[in-house]
């Protein structure tokens, strides 16, 4: 019986993970010149030659994104989304000619009257670049809310968010409102008979058996009042998003209309969606789709944000609603199936570091991978560095639950040396606490791990 | 839009066991953001397990209240109406528009809810609106043995009153409501 044998390019020392070396004064200077909370990743200095070029000006690349997004988690503003030409956070590189040059070919195949979605991903998985409103743009394609077509555009975003509106209209109105618009349609508004000033008051009937302490299932008041325990966690959840952002968390107008949409969003999920309501975790999948459109140099497109966000959160979500739903947890599609196929995916390709973490020191997969996969590793790195694995995870040809699977395999093997020589105790902590790694080097992993031959 | 219990004269246990199983099933706490009481409830039992109902309780005192430092009455502001309360055996006579609206005048409220007569009344004049919950337990009173159990409910929502009315006739709850306005001159707030 042959091993699998872990390949030889996987042992190579690129792939573990460093402090921040001293080779790189720029780059660090610039991360200490940012003051962020969350840690910048770290430029690796890769030893080997032939790939030392175009690793180190993907990673400047990269660094540099992402100290301009840190930039702009900090910075208080919304719409500051600089092209990458202009800024130059401190005494960084300027952008790399790789990120130019995907950006200049991302514009062009946006700019078709009809885009070709293979081209469009094939180019946005290496990563989109910051600038221009483009992530916002790429996203809403790959999810489907914008057709490939470029003239319904405008027909098609106005025709959703009339829907939104209307959903929201109808679905965000407490009881009193409703019972008064209900009057109105009964009975004609007449004004308060100033003659009747002294006297009975007149009693009337009330319709449809419609008052605040109805039992009924049917009753208004009593769907409101089981829905307000929904509201009030969907209110607790939204408060504690991204509090280290000025952009979800604080007492500014900005931060707290945000909320707002984010709370009306999850809402609306959750009343349309009975079956699932809302659970926790799936405010912090929204937060980035909103903070990507809400941040869209366009003023039309940041107007509709609201509406946008919440169609492509169902529209993401729906590949994903299964791992949320509790009774399915233990079905073929539930959130342990989902676990058990990237405990195989492991074992299909490093056998030696599957069998330390299962059967040596048995930490169970459910243990890490269970926030990792339901929440899309939104929790394992910082803001920026998630929305570069989002774009790969949006843009995969193969859909965004094997390239999820695929990326946390590759969590998983970067750190191998780490594993291997820790126990259960240790390992667990440094899962659980990933690392702060590179994420071009991770997303190349991961894109590796898709070309092993399959047995 | 708010929900504000009023209630009273229960009179347990002295002429009552405890609220009609029928009101018991429809007070769960959750719903209601504050409570009035007029008085009379009598024990301090009662007033505990109104507590669980909601936790904002306002109770004046009725003449066969055990506890003693119940105010006679109570004015507070919901949303843009002031309520005012009192048990109501003080105003003679019993039940009286125009003795009951010299109170009103005196307290300066829109609303005055008070007690005592056990008999459901809302009446309307120059000065607002005076509500008699009646009685919850449908105790007898000082003046008749025929009482339904009763009690209101109101839902303040901007200038816009609407009062549900709860009575009990023949084992069977029947709700009717009123509604009612408040004209925006009267609106002030303490500047």
């Amino acid at each position: 019986m042959v091993k699998k044998k872990v390949p030889d390019w996987l042992n190579s020392s690129l792939w573990s993970t460093t402090a921040p070396s001293a080779n790189d004064p720029p780059l660090s200077r610039s991360s200490e010149d940012l003051s962020t909370p969350t840690a910048a990743p770290v430029p690796v200095t890769p030893p080997k030659p032939q790939v030392k070029d175009h690793k180190e000006s993907r990673t400047s690349g990269i660094s540099n994104t992402v100290n301009r997004s840190n930039n702009n988690n900090n910075g208080n503003n919304c719409n500051s989304n600089v092209a990458p030409t202009d800024d130059n956070g401190g005494s960084s590189a300027g952008p790399s000619p790789e990120d130019i040059s995907r950006q200049a070919q991302l514009l062009t195949e946006l700019s078709r009257k009809v885009i070709n979605m293979r081209e469009l991903r094939r180019i946005a998985s290496q990563g989109i670049p910051d600038g221009a409103g483009i992530r916002s743009t790429v996203w809403k394609l790959l999810l489907g809310y914008l057709p490939p077509d470029r003239s319904i555009w405008s027909t098609e975003l106005a025709k959703k968010r009339s829907q939104y509106k209307n959903f929201k209209d109808e679905l965000l109105m407490n009881p009193s409102e409703i019972t008064r618009r209900l009057e109105k349609s009964t009975v004609c508004d007449n004004d308060e008979p100033k003659s009747e000033s002294v006297g009975m008051l007149s009693r009337s009937e009330i319709t449809h058996g419609e008052h605040p302490l109805s039992l009924g299932k049917t009753s208004i008041w009593n769907q409101f009042f089981q829905d307000s325990e929904i509201i009030e966690q969907i209110d607790r959840d939204v408060k504690r998003t991204h509090p280290d952002m000025h952009f979800f968390s604080g007492d500014s107008p900005l931060a707290k209309s945000n909320q707002d949409a984010l709370r009306n969003i999850l809402i609306v999920f959750a009343k349309l969606n009975q079956g699932i309501r809302y659970v926790q975790g799936m405010n912090e999948i929204l937060a980035p789709l909103f903070y990507v459109f809400k941040n869209d140099p366009d003023e039309e497109m940041t107007a509709g944000a609201e509406a946008d966000t919440f169609f492509c959160f169902v529209e993401l979500l729906s590949g994903f609603r299964d791992h949320f739903c509790q009774q399915l947890d233990n079905s073929v599609v539930g959130i342990r199936s989902t676990i058990t196929k990237l405990s195989l995916l492991l074992k299909q390709n490093d056998e030696e570091l599957w069998r330390h973490l299962e059967i040596t020191t048995k930490v169970n997969p459910q243990f890490y991978a269970f926030r990792w996969i339901t929440l899309l590793l939104t929790q394992e790195f910082n803001f920026a560095d998630s929305l570069h694995i989002w774009d790969t995870l949006l843009s995969d040809p193969e859909g965004p639950q094997e390239t999820l699977l695929r990326i946390c395999c590759a969590m998983l093997i970067l750190i191998r040396r780490r594993i291997l020589a820790g126990d259960f105790t240790s390992i667990l902590k440094l899962l659980q606490n990933y690392p702060p790694t590179n994420i071009s080097h991770l997303l190349y992993v991961a894109n590796k791990l898709r070309s092993q031959p399959s047995d | 839009m708010v929900l504000v219990l009023a209630l009273g004269d229960l009179h347990i246990p002295h002429r009552a066991a405890d609220l009609p199983p029928k009101f018991k099933s429809m007070l769960v706490p959750g719903k209601i953001q504050h409570i009035i009481c007029t008085g009379n409830l009598c024990i301090k039992e009662v007033h505990d397990y109104l507590k669980t109902i909601c936790p904002d309780l306002h109770i004046t005192r009725g003449e066969y209240d055990e506890e003693t430092r119940y105010p006679e009455t109570k004015t507070l502001t919901i949303g843009q109406f002031k309520l005012g309360l009192c048990h109501g055996h003080q105003v003679i006579p019993w039940g009286d528009l125009d003795s009951l609206a010299m109170l009103q005048r005196q307290l300066d409220v829109d609303i005055l809810v008070t007690g005592h007569t056990h008999q459901f009344t809302a009446y309307k004049h120059e000065g607002g609106v005076v509500i008699n919950p009646g009685s919850s337990t449908g105790a007898y009173s000082s003046i008749t043995y025929d009482v339904n159990p009763s009690f209101v409910l109101m839902d303040i929502d901007g200038l816009r009153v609407v009062v549900y009315v709860y009575e009990l006739i023949d084992g069977e709850v029947k709700v009717d409501k009123i509604d009612f306005k408040k004209t925006s001159s009267t609106t002030h707030s303490a500047h």
